[in-house]
Formats: structure tokens, sequence, C-alpha cells
């Protein structure tokens, strides 16, 4: 699961690192440390997602392994209505394994913007991570007191290039542990689109990190979609072949 | 004098010219006959495509269905309002619908789910008679689908084959289950051909998680020649709280396309007309003005202008009812024939096809109105009646002795 | 005396019975004029629309894309292709497009759709309906690395404006899942429905670098040429160029066999409509040839009593039908020749019943009811009237000289 929280929250982090322009040595930095968050050659995580629409709430745990940027594999372990269904994602390929039927499914460009697991995030969200190098630009956009608490505020805008649909994304993190609070997601012109928010910083795999991340869209504040992360491991050994497409029914 | 022997009498007399007047004018008319039918049976079969197939004469769903389907939407008290419609003499049938992906070896395609009941849909549409290959779905399909022809094609897929549903259902699950192809429809309409995929509601309700509810209700007349406006505004009445609209206001484009072949028709049947109006013109006049000499003869012994005027309208008149009864008789036999059998051309084109949203049956049936028969009769014996005019009159008023010299 | 003559004085004795005939004829003349060059127009229009919607009226693609058009399937050496195919003579233009599916995302909503990667050098609103119908902005240039043409519907679904942001995802070549950013330079309305909330022209250099195409690669290439009817012919001719090997040529009887089967399906219609007119003609003339010879039954009787051979009776009659022909087809030219340029050029205007962009399942439609005959359809129009008058005639003519003479100078 770790890799699916730096996909979606920390798509900028990577990716500041290798700017060919950082703003400034600071911001590189600060940054390069949130990225330290979570990197890890390979990781293993255990997490619970809370959905909750207008029309149902949900709740499901998995387990996930991931290794470098572009291989992950999730399992679905609880309700037992979903039990062993796998998400495999290779390069640029998702697989889909769906136990009820025995069969796995190649996710194609017409499913990319249908929700993954019934939550406010997309299968876009999930692959979008591997295709955004170098993609913003970043630079600090606030930093003092906000919400009774010293934070730094970036800015990151989107090249000229990328194949990204927001306007803009501000990320804060916390002034002193460099630890993130809030992201949000801008369309072009400017109007909030969806906030995703840290939470619940407790010790996992040796250090201290946010082990809740709530996003909610902004046309449907009741609605919320939550990662619980239970479990983490970093760097643990994974083989290649664990992430075979062929391997998936074998779990 | 007896007008009517008279009449009669010189009918007789020249067989051969009567005969011939008469059959060209009987002709015309069947040639009218046959037509009107034709033209009817091709407005009523193109909008019997339209709503027998698919859309129903009406379609009832909760308001904004219609511009953002939603599967949340969805019409509650459907039973009661069933009910109420079949004791209207109208047919209804509910179903459900849905949005995913149907998988089959490596091919995939975005399709919309139909969620169906069969007996009512039966009453409705005639879908389950559509299909080209395989059988439509029965009370056992509970794992079996009908799907489009496209997508059939598109999917690479034939009978028996296995599909593969993927899709979120309402608690938002992953929806999925595993299908057989039970069937696969004759082209219908692009939506349908390209993405349409119909189950049972009991499958439907399984795989999304909607144990009750039905997104549209689609309606038909019993009686085809009810007021449909009359009908939808009363309905919308009854029912308040949903959007009750008929197949015109649901698809303008062809409604508008239907009208148009309709002004068409009546410009093709107007010129028709013009061209029998000729003909029979053509034969009255020639047949007084040759017999101009013969009344010439009745002048100089002293019938009046009138009698002789009411005379050639009696023989006008014998001989266009002569003229309607045969093309009646054929034009009856034949429109019958063309509306049990119509005019097969398949040689023009391949089978079915389907184009924009309404799918051509390649057989062009008639149908028998009683206008489509009487109309061209009345028309005869009209038009018999004003050709007649100009010749009687002059065969009325002329002085007997230009008459007998008349060439 | 000479036969010719005589049956020509013998027509004008009768004028006002020989000006109806000539008449009807004449007016069947206008008629089958009327219907068959209005169903031309209508024919040409809808299959050039049909064409300039998107595979052109001749398509060069890959071996089974028309079964099954997914992006793997590619042509090679285009530009070359390109070269040979415009030196056939009859081709007006060439265009080669990559056309395949795409997810298109605002920050809004996506929705799924198609798209069109064209080279705007090549493209011009002759060959492209889309490029026809822009309302807003403008096509971008051909080395344009995200300017994108959407419909105005699915503009409108996606809250999106000419300069702002659209993400395309689609598959490239080897099936990997591949996205690019966009920027709208124009907005179209075709009118038709699918077409204005579904597709978006691309620009081929950048479509073709997203797809992982090389720069000679496309989907297929659209011929348009410059007379619809010779689509088989040039489609047989294309499909013998070398550069044309190893590639499905199809004429738009294939590619949009959907537009083949209702344009053949109309075209019956016509012909059936125009063949129960013509019967109705045929029924006057010989009414009125019938009359003709009944009434003259004593003179014929009388010359074949001095030595005139049956035969030379009947050919007699036939020469009066055929004067009689002649007549109806010149009066019919004189009247349909007015009527025919009005409706060639001005036509008349339908808008007002079906408003403009109708679109007939797919394609755009003009609402004006105009006609044009192809030159050989006017031979087929005159041809058949006068078959059918002269057919007509038999009859009469059989009878004229099948009386025995002493059975004629009986009547009283």
């Amino acid at each position: 699961m770790s890799s699916l929280i730096s996909r979606l929250a920390l798509i900028p982090f990577f990716f500041i690192i290798n700017l060919a322009q950082a703003a400034d040595q600071r911001t590189t930095d600060i940054l390069a440390e949130i990225d330290d968050l979570w990197r890890g050659k390979s990781s293993y995580t255990l997490a619970t997602l809370n959905v909750k629409t207008k029309h149902y709430t949900r709740s499901m745990t998995m387990e996930s392994w991931s290794k470098g940027k572009e291989k992950s594999l999730t399992r679905i372990l609880t309700p037992l209505r979903e039990k062993g269904t796998i998400t495999l994602k290779s390069g640029n390929h998702i697989y889909t394994y769906l136990p009820k039927t025995d069969r796995t499914i190649r996710l194609s460009s017409g499913m990319m913007m249908g929700s993954w697991m019934g939550s406010h995030l997309t299968n876009d969200d999930l692959v979008k991570e591997s295709r955004l190098e170098e993609d913003f630009d970043a630079s600090i956009s606030f930093e003092g007191l906000r919400d009774g608490g010293d934070i730094i505020e970036f800015t990151l805008i989107p090249k000229a290039d990328a194949a990204i649909v927001w306007g803009k994304i501000t990320i804060e993190v916390e002034a002193t542990s460099h630890l993130p609070i809030k992201e949000v997601f801008f369309d072009e012109d400017m109007n909030i689109s969806r906030t995703f928010t840290f939470s619940g910083l407790k010790m996992m795999a040796g250090k201290i990190r946010p082990s809740i991340m709530r996003i909610v869209p902004i046309d449907e504040p009741d609605e919320f979609t939550e990662f619980v992360f239970d479990e983490m491991t970093l760097d643990i050994e994974l083989d290649d072949n664990f992430f075979a497409k062929s391997a998936l029914k074998r779990l | 004098m007896n007008i009517l022997s008279l009449s009669l009498r010189n009918t007789g007399r020249n067989l051969q010219r009567t005969l011939v007047t008469t059959l060209s004018m009987a002709f015309a008319c069947f040639i009218m006959i046959v037509f009107s039918s034709l033209m009817e049976g091709m407005l009523q079969g193109s909008e019997r495509q339209v709503v027998e197939m698919n859309m129903g004469d009406i379609q009832i769903h909760t308001k904004g269905y219609l511009d953002d389907p939603d599967i949340y939407a969805m019409i509650t008290d459907t039973d009661t309002i069933i009910d109420a419609l079949e004791r209207q003499s109208l047919n209804a049938a509910p179903r459900l619908y849905a949005y995913g992906l149907l998988a089959a070896n490596m091919a995939s395609a975005g399709v919309q789910l139909r969620g169906i009941r069969l007996r009512h849909e039966k009453n409705v549409t005639k879908l389950y008679q559509h299909v080209e290959k395989g059988e439509w779905l029965t009370q056992n399909s509970k794992k079996s689908v009908v799907i489009g022809k496209k997508l059939a094609s598109t999917l690479g897929v034939s009978l028996g084959d296995e599909l593969i549903f993927v899709g979120q259902s309402s608690d938002g699950f992953m929806a999925n289950e595993i299908y057989m192809v039970q069937g696969i429809l004759k082209s219908v309409s692009d939506g349908i051909d390209r993405s349409g995929v119909f189950m049972l509601e009991e499958s439907f309700r399984e795989l999304m998680a909607l144990p009750t509810g039905f997104h549209e209700i689609v309606v038909s007349r019993q009686d085809r020649n009810a007021d449909l406006d009359a009908l939808t505004s009363q309905l919308q009445n009854r029912i308040p709280q949903y959007e009750v609209k008929n197949w015109r206001q649901l698809m303008p484009v062809i409604s508008k396309m239907l009208e148009g072949a309709d002004a068409q028709m009546i410009v093709m049947l107007i010129i028709t007309y013009v061209a029998v109006a000729s003909i029979i013109l053509n034969a009255m006049l020639m047949t007084v003005f040759e017999r101009m000499h013969e009344f010439g003869i009745m002048k100089a012994v002293g019938v009046s202008p009138w009698q002789i005027v009411r005379l050639i309208y009696a023989e006008t008149l014998v001989q266009t009812i002569f003229a309607s009864i045969v093309a009646l008789i054929f034009g009856w036999w034949a429109s019958s024939y063309l509306q049990l059998h119509g005019l097969d051309m398949s040689s023009f084109m391949s089978g079915s096809i389907s184009f924009g949203d309404i799918a051509f049956d390649p057989i062009w049936y008639s149908y028998i109105t009683p206008e489509s028969l009487m109309t061209p009769i009345i028309f005869l014996v009209l038009i018999a009646m004003v050709a007649v005019i100009y010749p009687a009159s002059k065969a009325a008023w002329i002085k007997p002795i230009d008459a007998i010299y008349y060439r | 005396m000479k036969l010719n003559t005589l049956a020509f004085r013998n027509i004008f004795r009768r004028k006002r019975r020989t000006l109806i005939t000539a008449s009807s004829i004449a007016f069947g003349v206008m008629l089958s004029v009327t219907f068959t060059g209005s169903g031309d127009y209508t024919y040409t229009n809808m299959i050039d629309m049909g064409a300039k919607m998107g595979m052109g009226h001749v398509t060069v693609q890959p071996m089974g894309y028309q079964d099954k058009p997914t992006l793997d399937k590619r042509l090679h050496h285009s530009y070359d292709n390109l070269d040979a195919i415009l030196a056939q003579e009859g081709v007006t233009s060439a265009t080669p497009r990559i056309m395949g599916q795409a997810m298109f995302a605002s920050s809004h909503k996506s929705v799924g759709g198609a798209f069109i990667a064209i080279d705007p050098n090549l493209e011009t609103t002759e060959n492209n309906v889309i490029l026809q119908t822009l309302v807003e902005g403008e096509t971008f240039q051909a080395d344009s690395k995200h300017g994108v043409v959407i419909g105005s519907k699915l503009a409108e679904k996606l809250q999106l404006k000419i300069g702002k942001k659209m993400v395309y995802t689609s598959t490239d070549v080897e099936g990997e899942i591949i996205s690019n950013i966009t920027r709208v330079t124009g907005i179209f309305t075709s009118g038709i429905s699918f077409v204005d909330s579904s597709m978006v022209l691309l620009p081929l250099k950048s479509a073709q670098k997203a797809l992982s195409y090389s720069p000679d690669e496309v989907s297929l290439i659209a011929v348009m040429i410059d007379d619809q009817r010779k689509a088989k012919a040039i489609r047989d001719q294309l499909q013998m160029l070398p550069s044309n090997q190893g590639f499905d040529v199809l004429s738009w009887h294939d590619s949009q066999p959907d537009l083949g089967g209702v344009i053949a399906m109309e075209e019956a219609g016509n012909i059936i409509m125009q063949l129960l007119i013509g019967l109705l003609i045929a029924a006057g003339i010989l009414n009125t040839m019938l009359m003709g010879v009944l009434e003259r039954e004593r003179e014929f009787g009388m010359m074949m009593a001095v030595g005139m051979s049956p035969s030379k009776l009947f050919q007699l009659v036939m020469v009066e039908c055929f004067w009689l022909a002649l007549l109806g087809l010149i009066m019919g030219i004189i009247i349909t020749a007015p009527w025919y340029y009005f409706l060639y050029n001005t036509g008349i205007d339908m808008t007002a019943d079906l408003g403009n962009g109708f679109s007939y399942g797919g394609v755009l439609i003009d609402p004006v009811f105009k006609a044009r005959l192809f030159p050989e359809s006017v031979v087929a129009i005159l041809g058949s009237v006068f078959t059918l008058a002269l057919a007509a005639g038999a009859y009469p003519a059989w009878k004229a000289g099948s009386t025995p003479p002493i059975e004629s100078l009986k009547t009283s």
C-alpha cells in the first residue's frame, strides 16, 4: 500500500527531486526528506480502506507489496465477498484477478476513469505515477502559521507537456517535521477539485509517518475515501516473478 | 327516355371502346390502390420498427434520468403502475440498466446491461423475434445473455462463448460474473447493436445488488390508433413524480424523418394522381368526342341539351363504377398479397441493416386501410366526372349541323 | 405514299387527342427526371458526406482492419504511398489518418470517445466534415504537440473552452496505456449527435509519437475522388498499386455497409415508384392508340381492301406511335428543362420542415431538395420513356392489321 500512497500523494515529491530546475535547494531538500518517508526499494503494507458515498459505506482490508515504482500487487483480505481479488500493476499494465469468476482481466484505456474499488480514486490515479516523470515545477508558496500550526506550503504547477488535468496542486507540510498535512488539487480555473488530508501519526517501519490519508471531493463534502495504514515494512526481499501475471492465480 | 337503359345500351354497343376506356381507368385505379397500400405499409412499418423493436410508444423514467443515467435513480412503485396501465389496455415492460465492461478472450468493450422481465417484454417489444443466431432468453437463462450484432463481432464471440462482465454494483463492490452467449440479435439500432447486453431481471439484480426498483417502464398501445399525445399527457398527469415521454419526444430526429417521409409520400401520391387524372381525362374526352356525330343526330331529332348531358354522365358513371369494381377487386387482392408476403428487397440489401437508430427490414409490406382502398376510387369517379364536363357541354350545346360534321 | 408522312399526318388529324397523349408522355419525363435527379443528388450527397466523415470514398487500410479496427494495425511507408495514390486519375485527395478509441478527461469529468489524427496540411473542408463545421477557434498546425479540436457536446460535458487542457488516454501500438495532454484549439458542431459528443481531431505527428508509431505509419489512408460513382473502379486501380500490396483497399460500399444498404433501399423504392408511373403512362398511351385504331377500323379496312398488307398497316401504326412518342419526348424536354434548371440551382428549401443539420443516421443531409442528373440517367430516362411508348403501341398496331377488311367494312 505504500506504493499506493506514494503514487497518489507523493507523485509530485518523487519527481520534484528529479527537477531540472529546483526552485531552491531548500525546497529540494525538504521534498527529498518527505520522499524518504516512503522510499524503499520494496515494501509490504497492510491497510484498511473506508469509503463513504451517498449510496453506500464500505470497509476493506488489503495487503500490498511493491518493488520500485513499476511493480505492485494488492490483495484484498476482507470483506468475504471480495476476498482474494488481486490488482497487479506491472509497468503500464494493470490486471485484476477476480476470484468469484476465477478470471483475470486487463484494464483497458476505457476503464481508466472508473473508480478503483468503489472509492474516490480512479484506476488512472494508480497508473499515473509511472507516467509522471518530471511533470511539475515546484516552489514554496507560503511559510508560517496557519490553522494553528507552523507550516510550509509548496505549489506545484504542471509543466506544459505533462498529461495532468489539474491546474495546480498545493502541498502543506509541518514546518519542522516536514510531515505532510494536506494536499489540494485545483482545476484549470483554480477551483478546488479534491483534497487529501494526512493524519494519524505513528511509528511505522522505524519512523514517524502519517498513517491515515483521507480524500474528500469538493462537490460531495459528505463523502470520503480513507486509507488507514496498519502495518508497513520496507526494503524486503521481493522477486520479480512475484509480480508476473501468471503468478496471480497461484496466490 | 329512360336514361339508364339508354346509357347501358350505348355502353354495350361499342363494347370494344367501352372496354378499352374502362380497363385503362381500372388499371390506373388499381395502380393507385397498390401504391397507396405500399406507402401506408412503409409508414406503418417505419413507425412500428421504431416503436415495436425497443422504444415502445411511451417511456417512463425518474426525472432527469435521461440526461444523467444514474443507477440509483429508480422507479419504485413499478408493479402498481404496471397494473394500472394494463387495466387501461396498455402493455408495459419494466427494465433495469447499468454500464460496465464486457470482456471475452482478449477483447473488451463498454456495454449497457439491460435487465428485463421476460413475460412483459414479450408483450411490448418484438425483440424476442429478432434473434439472428441462437435464441432469446428463457426463464432458465440465469447465466446467459443475448447481445447485439456488432458487439458480438467486436468481441469475436459466437454462441456458447463465455463473457465476463465487470462493473460497479450499487453497493460499491466490483460486480463481476461470467455469462454465456445464448443469442445474437439482428440489427436493431445503433446503440443496441454496439453495446446491448440483455439478461433476466433476476440475473441483473444479483449482479448489481439492486433488489428492488426499475430504471424504465416501456409502454405500448394495444390500439395502434389511439392518440399518442393525449395518452402521454394523461399518463404524465397520473404519475407526476416521474417523467413520461413518447417516442416522438425521445427521438425527435426519427420522428422528423418519418414526418418528412410522410410529406414525401403525399407528394408522390399527388403526382401519381395527376398522372392518373390525365389518363382518365384522355379516355373520357375521346369517348365523347368521337360520338359527336351521334349526339348531333340526337339533337337533330329533338333531344334536349340537358338530356344529352345527363346521358353522358350516366354512361360515365356506369363506366367508372365498372372500373372501380375491377380496380377494387384486383387492388385488394394484390395489396393483401403484399401485406402478407411483402416486396422482397433483399437482393438490394444484405440482411437487416440498422441506420442511425432504426433497423430496416429488407421486406416491404403493404398495409391496407380503408383510405388506401377508397381514396383512389373516389378520386377516379371525381376526375372522370370533371373530365367529362367539357366534352359533355360541347356535345350538349353544339349545333346539330356542326356535330354531324364534327371531326 | 411514304409511310412516315402518312403516319405523321394521321397524328395531327386528331390534334386534341395527340396533344393529350403527348402531354402525358411529357409529364412522365418530368416526373422521371425529378425522381431520378433528386435521388441522384441525395445519394451523391450522402455518399460524399459519409466519405468526409473519416473513411473517404476509397480507403486503404491494413488487412483485417475492417473487422477489428485496433491500433496495433498499421499501414507502412504511408507518404510514398500517398504520392502513388494521388497520381491516379480521379483522385482528389488522399489523407493519412490514425483512428482510435480513447478516454478524454478534464479536471471535471472523463468520457469515452474516439480520435482521428490528421495532418492539417492535407485536410480541408472538402475532405473532412469536422473541419467543415468548425464554429469556434481553428485547427492546429501540423507540428503542433498539444492541439486538439473537439465537438461542442464534448466541450460541454467536460466543461472545456478554447485554450483549456484535456488529457486523453489510449493504448499504444504495444498495448500499453498511454496519456497525453492537449489544449483545445477549436470546437466544431457537425449536427450529428454522436460526433459532437465523442470525436476529436489530433495532430498526426503528435499522435504518432504518443502511440509509438513511426513517422510513416498510420491507420488508414482516406481517398476522396471527384465522382463517387467511380469508387469501385478506382478501388480496383489502387489495389493494384505496388505500394498497396499487403493492404486492403475498400470502397465506401464495404467500409460503410450501412450507408450502402440504405441507399440501395431508397434506390429500389424509387425504381418501383417510377415503374408504377411508367405503367400508368403506358396505359394512357395504349388507350389512346387503341381508340385511334378502333375508330379507324373502317379506314384500315378500306386500305387493306385496296391492297395494303397487314404488316404495312402494323408499321403505319407503329410509326404513328413513334411520332407520338417523339412529340411527347420533345414536349417533355421543353417543360422539364426550366424545372430541372430550377431544381439544379435553387431547389426546394425544406429547412422549415427538416431543420438544418438534419442527420439521417450519422450522415448530414442537406435540407434543400435538389436534383442532379448524371448523363447516363438522362439517356436512361429518355430511352425508357420512348421504349415504353412504342411498346404500348404494339398491340393497337397489331390490331389494326388483324381485322379482315370485310369485317371492318361491315360496321354501320
